[in-house]
C-alpha cells in the first residue's frame, strides 16, 4: 500500500529530474574537473609528470621568471598536459610543491574531436 | 520440449558486463549450467608491477567502479603493514566514513537492479533516486562520483572541512526514512515476495562448501565479516552489528543488505560527530621493506583479498586480488540447478556480481591447441610440490 | 440503407481507421507519461509515440537466415488488421453503426488474434528466445482468456443481448455494470492487462529473461506495424470495457441536435478510455512481473473463480427477476 500512496503523490509533484541544458547541475567546489596550469605559480620541477598515474604529463620548453619564496628565479620548463588522456585522479595537485601551480578546476572540461587536445 | 542450450550471455539484458552462461534446460526447468567468466581480464595485475606506489592506487581504485575505494584500502593497508606505518586516528575515521558510503551507494544499486530483474521498475527509478544523495555527499567530500582518489599509503589526501561533516549529516535522516520505506516494501509487495521468496535457496553447509563470502554467505546464516572478525580502521571501536538471516533465499540476502545499510548510516553518522582532530597523513617512506602480506578488506560484496609480496624496492613484485564475486560464483551455478529458467536473473543479480572484479586464469596450451582451466586439486599440487618440494595427495 | 459515404468516412477516417491510430499512439503517450511520473521522472513529449512509428518504419528490414520471410511480413499485418477490425464494432459516437448481434463474440475472437500472430512469429524465428517467448504467450493466453471471456458475458447474460452498442444502451436505463458486477469488472480488467501483454503479466516479452521473447527477431516495419498492433488493442480493450462496464458513450437524455448528441458522446468515450487508462497503468507501475508457473497458479485459484462465482451471481438474479 505504501507503493500505491508513493505513486500518486510522486503523480502530483514535481519530478527529479534536472532539465540538464536548461537547469543547471549543482557542483561541489571540491570536484575535479578540467585541470588548469599556472605560468606564473610553477617553478618547473617535474614533479607532476613523475606522479601522473596515466602519464599524460610531459614537459616542455617554457622560460620564464618566477617568483618563489621570495627569490626570483630562472625557470625552463613547463608541463604540458594532454587533456583527454587525463583521468583527473588529482596526483599532480597532491604533490605539487607549489599550491595553485597546477590544479583541478571544478568545470566540467569541455568535449571535443581532437585526441591531441593539450593545456599549457 | 527436449533439452535445449539456451546462451545466457556473454550479451544479454539482464547482464551488465559479460559473462557466459550456458543454460541446458528442459522447458523451463534448468537441468544443468555451464560457466565461463574472465570477459573483462585487463592485465591489471601486470600493470601493477611497474608502478611505484603513488602511481599504482589510482590504478588499483579502478579494477572495479562501485567498490573502487575498497580495493585501493586494502592495498594501502597492506602496505602500510608492512612499512609498519602507523596513519592519524583521523584518517582512519575518514577512510571509514568513505568506505561506508560506498557501501550504502553500492546496496542502494544493488536493490535498484534486483528490481528491475524481476521487472519491477518503480523500485527502480526510486532507490537510484535517493543513491544520488549518497552520491552527491561523496562528491563533496572527495570531487567525484566514483574513483575517490582519498587514499594514500600514509593516510588519507583530502581533509573534511566542517561545511562537508554537516551537509553529509543533514542527509542522512532523510535516507534513513526511505530506507524505512523500503523495508516496509520489501515486506509487503507481493510481486516482490513471490519472486524472491524461496528462490535460490543456499543452506548452511553448502555456503561454507562453495566458499560463499560477503551477504550471499551472511544470508545463509554463516556470521563472518571481515570487519568484525579481522578489524581494521576503526571499525574495532565504534558500535555496530554484523547483519545475519537464515533464509539463504533471495528474501534473506535482500534483508541482509537492507540491515547493512541501516548498519551503515549508523556508522557514518558516528564518525561524523565523532571525527578527530589531527593531521589526515604521515609521510610515508618510499620503499617498502620485502615480505608478504595478505591484506582482507570487507567490499560491499564481500570479502576482498589483496596478496602483496614486495621486495624492497618502490614497486611491488606481485599483486594478487581474489574479488568476493569470484568467491559467489560456484554457489550461483550449484543453486540455479532445479530452478525456473526465469529464476536465472534473480539469482545472478544476487550475488550483487561484479564482473569488472572477476577474473580467472585460461590456460592455453599452443601445442595441442586446447584451453582449459585448471581445477583445484591440479593447482594444489603444482603449488604446494613447488614450495615444499614434497608430493602431497 | 446505410449511407455508403458516411460508413466509408465511419471506418476510414473518423471515428475509423485513422483516428484510431492516433488516438493509439495518444494513449502510449499519456501512458509512459503516467507511469513517468508516478515513478518521478519526466517521461516522454507528446509526438514520441509518433517518432518512434514513422522512425521504425524507416528502419531495414533484418531477415534471419533460413526464415521464411512472407509469413514474418504477413504475420504483424494480420493482427492488425484483426484489431483495427474489431474496433469497428465498439460505440464510439454513439451505436456503432455496424452493430449486429453477436458482435461481442466477435471482437473477443478478434483480440485473440495478436497473441496467436506472437506465437507464429516466435515460432518462426529460428531463435530459442523467440520460441521460449512464444510458448509463453500462448500458455498466458490459455490462462486468462476463460476468466476474461466469462467476466465479460456476465454483462451481456444480464442485459439479455450480444451487441455491444445495446449493451451500453441497457445501461443508460438502469445502473452501469460497475456497479452492478463489481467482481466483474476486476477480473475484466485483468484480463486485459495480461491481454495486453503489460506488467505484472509481460512475461512473454520478459527483457531480462529472454531478451525480447517473440518481439526479438522484428525489425522495422514489422516491428513498426506490431507495436502499433498493441497501442490500438489498448484502444479497443479499453473501450470494451468502458462500454460493457461504464456505460459507453451513451448519454440518458435525447439531445437535439443529433450532431451535439455525437460530440457529447465522443467527449464521454475520451474520458471513459482515459480512466480505463489511468487504471491500467497504475496497475503498471505498481507490480513486478511474475513468472508463468505462478500465473498458472493464480490465474485459475482466483481470477478464474472469481469470473464463475461472478456469472453463477448474474444467472441467479437472472432467474429470480424473470421468475417474479
Amino acid at each position: 500500500m505504501s507503493v500505491l500512496g508513493e505513486m500518486f503523490s510522486n503523480l502530483l509533484s514535481k519530478p527529479f529530474t534536472i532539465l540538464y541544458p536548461k537547469e543547471k547541475v549543482p557542483v561541489p567546489d571540491a570536484f575535479r574537473g578540467k585541470v588548469a596550469i599556472s605560468d606564473e605559480k610553477c617553478i618547473g620541477c617535474s614533479k607532476c609528470s613523475l606522479v601522473c598515474a596515466a602519464q599524460c604529463i610531459t614537459m616542455v620548453e617554457g622560460q620564464r621568471v618566477v617568483e618563489f619564496k621570495g627569490k626570483k628565479l630562472e625557470r625552463k620548463k613547463k608541463p604540458k598536459v594532454k587533456l583527454f588522456s587525463c583521468i583527473r585522479c588529482g596526483l599532480c595537485e597532491r604533490h605539487c610543491p607549489v599550491p595553485g601551480a597546477i590544479y583541478l578546476k571544478n568545470e566540467l572540461s569541455d568535449t571535443g574531436t581532437d585526441r591531441e587536445t593539450v593545456i599549457t | 520440449m527436449a533439452e535445449v542450450i539456451i546462451p545466457i550471455g556473454p550479451h544479454h539484458p539482464a547482464l551488465k558486463e559479460p559473462v557466459n552462461f550456458k543454460v541446458i534446460a528442459d522447458g523451463e526447468k534448468i537441468v544443468r549450467l555451464e560457466l565461463d567468466l574472465s570477459y573483462t581480464h585487463r592485465g591489471i595485475e601486470k600493470a601493477a608491477e611497474k608502478r611505484d606506489f603513488i602511481r599504482v592506487l589510482p590504478l588499483l581504485e579502478r579494477v572495479c567502479g562501485i567498490c573502487s575505494h575498497s580495493h585501493s584500502s586494502a592495498f594501502a593497508k597492506g602496505i602500510e603493514e608492512t612499512m609498519q606505518l602507523e596513519i592519524p586516528p583521523r584518517a582512519q575515521y575518514i577512510r571509514t566514513i568513505i568506505a561506508e558510503l560506498e557501501r550504502m551507494h553500492s546496496h542502494l544499486l544493488w536493490l535498484g537492479v534486483a528490481a528491475h530483474e524481476i521487472g519491477f521498475n518503480t523500485l527502480f527509478m526510486w532507490t537510484w533516486r535517493d543513491r544520488e544523495a549518497v552520491q552527491d555527499t561523496l562528491e563533496e567530500m572527495s570531487g567525484n562520483r566514483v574513483h575517490y582518489g582519498m587514499n594514500e599509503v600514509g593516510g588519507v589526501r583530502r581533509d573534511l572541512t566542517l561545511e562537508q561533516v554537516n551537509a553529509a549529516l543533514l542527509r542522512l535522516p532523510h535516507l534513513e526514512d526511505r530506507i524505512k520505506k523500503y523495508v516496509d516494501m520489501v515486506n509487503n509487495q507481493k510481486t516482490l515476495l513471490v519472486r524472491f521468496r524461496g528462490v535460490g535457496k543456499l543452506s548452511k553447509e553448502e555456503a561454507l562448501k562453495y566458499g560463499a563470502v560477503g551477504p550471499t554467505a551472511r544470508a545463509s546464516g554463516v556470521d563472518y565479516d571481515v570487519r568484525s572478525d579481522d578489524p581494521y580502521f576503526v571499525y574495532a571501536d565504534i558500535p555496530w552489528e554484523v547483519v545475519t538471516d537464515t533464509s539463504g533465499d533471495v528474501y534473506g540476502r535482500t534483508c541482509v543488505r537492507i540491515g547493512e545499510l541501516q548498519e551503515s548510516i549508523k556508522i557514518v553518522r558516528y564518525c561524523l560527530e565523532n571525527l578527530p582532530e589531527g593531521p589526515v597523513r604521515v609521510t610515508a617512506p618510499k620503499a617498502a621493506p620485502p615480505g608478504e602480506i595478505l591484506s582482507r578488506y570487507e567490499a560491499p560484496r564481500g570479502e576482498l583479498v589483496h596478496f602483496i609480496r614486495t621486495n624492497g624496492t618502490d614497486k611491488v613484485e606481485r599483486v594478487d586480488i581474489r574479488t568476493p564475486t569470484l568467491a559467489n560464483w560456484t554457489s550461483v551455478a550449484m543453486c540455479l540447478v532445479n530452478q525456473n529458467l526465469a529464476d536465472i536473473p534473480v539469482i545472478v543479480a544476487a550475488i550483487d556480481p561484479c564482473l569488472s572484479c572477476t577474473s580467472r586464469i585460461t590456460i592455453l596450451n599452443i601445442k595441442d591447441r586446447s584451453a582449459g582451466v585448471i581445477t583445484m586439486d591440479e593447482l594444489r599440487r603444482r603449488s604446494c610440490t613447488r614450495c615444499y618440494g614434497q608430493e602431497q595427495e | 440503407m446505410i449511407d455508403p459515404v458516411y460508413t466509408f468516412v465511419y471506418i476510414f477516417l473518423f471515428p475509423g481507421f485513422l483516428f484510431i491510430i492516433i488516438y493509439g499512439l495518444i494513449l502510449e503517450f499519456l501512458d509512459r507519461r503516467i507511469a513517468a511520473r508516478m515513478q518521478n521522472r519526466v517521461g516522454p513529449p507528446f509526438f514520441q509515440p509518433f517518432a518512434d512509428f514513422i522512425k521504425m518504419l524507416g528502419k531495414e528490414v533484418i531477415d534471419p537466415e533460413g526464415v521464411d520471410r512472407q509469413l514474418f511480413d504477413a504475420a504483424p499485418l494480420v493482427a492488425l488488421a484483426a484489431v483495427m477490425t474489431a474496433y469497428l464494432y465498439v460505440p464510439v459516437l454513439g451505436n456503432s453503426p455496424l452493430a449486429f448481434q453477436g458482435d461481442l463474440v466477435l471482437v473477443l475472437y478478434l483480440l485473440t488474434l495478436p497473441t496467436i500472430a506472437l506465437f507464429l512469429l516466435g515460432w518462426l524465428s529460428r531463435n530459442i528466445f523467440s520460441a521460449i517467448g512464444g510458448i509463453r504467450a500462448v500458455t498466458q493466453m490459455f490462462i486468462y482468456e476463460v476468466p476474461f471471456f466469462l467476466a465479460l458475458l456476465a454483462p451481456a447474460l444480464m442485459a439479455g443481448t450480444w451487441s455491444i452498442s445495446e449493451i451500453a444502451v441497457w445501461q443508460q436505463k438502469n445502473l452501469w455494470f460497475i456497479f452492478l458486477q463489481p467482481i466483474g469488472f476486476v477480473v475484466a480488467l485483468i484480463g486485459l492487462q495480461a491481454k495486453l501483454e503489460r506488467t505484472p503479466f509481460d512475461i512473454p516479452e520478459a527483457e531480462t529473461e529472454i531478451i525480447a521473447g517473440p518481439w526479438t527477431e522484428l525489425t522495422g516495419r514489422r516491428l513498426a506495424l506490431m507495436h502499433l498492433t498493441m497501442n490500438v488493442s489498448l484502444v479497443v480493450g479499453s473501450s470494451l470495457i468502458a462500454a460493457l462496464f461504464l456505460g459507453g458513450p451513451m448519454i440518458p437524455w435525447v439531445i437535439i441536435p443529433v450532431w451535439m448528441g455525437w460530440i457529447a458522446g465522443f467527449f464521454l468515450f475520451l474520458a471513459k478510455t482515459l480512466g480505463v487508462l489511468l487504471v491500467l497503468a497504475s496497475i503498471k507501475v505498481a507490480t513486478g512481473r511474475i513468472r508463468i508457473d505462478q500465473l498458472n497458479r493464480i490465474g485459475w485459484k482466483y481470477i478464474a473463480s472469481a469470473a464463475i462465482v461472478q456469472v453463477a451471481l448474474v444467472l441467479i438474479i437472472n432467474s429470480r427477476w424473470v421468475s417474479s
